[in-house]
């Protein structure tokens, strides 16, 4: 059977909600993105652990969880606590919290991280 | 220090800020999830309940049934506790050492330590001795806060001459009047 890489035989199962299971041949086809090992790297030297933590940390600092703590409150609030999920809460917080990280936090995190990269990338 | 590499390196960092970012998104919509499921957040219901429960005692006291079938003997208090009306815990004397219930304490001690006019002729082994150190310008009244205004008006004067002086002073020598 020659498959073309990228292209799959779909035989539709009803019964089963799932993507297609990825065929073997088609991983060895392709190379990790440098994203993909800088994230190994990170994570395995345990930098990562300790980024989020100091995000954790300066984030609590400055008030940002307890803002987002907030917003989750006034929603659960307003439609009741057994009709809320965990994925409403994170769309709802997603773009608030992204936009309201203050700047001195960021700055600091994407320096340490462009250290990281710096020392581990090349 | 310009060039695309730069770029790149500014790319990679902005993702991977991002990435940390949601996580803790996350972790923080988890957080609120488990608080509100696991009703741990009291602020949330508390006016709710409060309102209710106002309602429920507004209603209880304006009716007007109610209020004939209260037996003060039985009064409730706000945790719901009712007591008797002479205290009944037990202690001991700390003067004559009997056992005496709370609630008949103080005419005890008043006959115990010296109104009544039994007490008077009780004597201690220490009063003597007692009398002999501290017979003028004892400090009783300072320390003991037991003493009634009749031991204390003899010790203004200064005179242990009569027996219920000696007990005065006796009592000087009680621990329990080292306050």
């Amino acid at each position: 059977m020659a498959v073309h890489q990228g292209e799959k035989i779909k035989i539709p199962k009803h019964s089963v909600n799932r993507p297609p299971t990825p065929d073997a041949a088609e991983d060895q086809g392709k190379e990790p993105t440098l994203q993909e090992i800088i994230n190994i790297k990170l994570i395995e030297s345990g930098e990562k652990e300790r980024l989020m933590e100091l995000l954790r940390e300066r984030l609590i600092d400055c008030g940002w969880k307890d803002e987002m703590k907030a917003l989750c409150r006034a929603h659960v609030k307003k439609k009741g606590r057994n009709n809320v999920t965990v994925d409403d809460l994170v769309h709802l917080i997603t773009p608030k919290g992204r936009a309201s990280v203050p700047d001195s936090v960021k700055a600091e995190l994407l320096q340490r991280i462009r250290t990281f990269l710096m020392s581990a990338a090349l | 220090m310009s060039g695309p590499n730069e770029d790149k390196n500014t790319q990679l960092s902005s993702h991977f800020f991002g990435d940390l970012l949601d996580s803790i998104i996350v972790d923080v919509a988890s957080e609120c999830h488990r608080i509100a499921k696991l009703g741990l957040d009291r602020n949330l219901e508390e006016e709710e309940e409060e309102m209710r429960l106002s309602v429920q005692a507004r209603a209880r006291v304006a009716d007007p049934s109610n209020s004939s079938e209260t037996n003060t003997k039985y009064v409730v208090d706000i945790f719901g506790q009712t007591h008797p009306s002479v205290a009944t815990e037990i202690f001991e004397c700390m003067n004559c050492g009997r056992s005496i219930a709370a609630g008949r304490f103080a005419p005890h001690l008043e006959k115990c330590m010296g109104k009544g006019r039994k007490a008077r002729l009780k004597v201690t082994r220490s009063s003597t001795a007692a009398q002999n150190r501290y017979s003028r310008g004892s400090p009783v009244s300072a320390y003991s806060p037991y003493s009634n205004s009749t031991s204390t008006n003899r010790l203004s004067n200064g005179t242990p001459s009569v027996a219920g002086e000696e007990y005065s002073n006796g009592t000087y020598e009680e621990p329990w009047n080292k306050t």
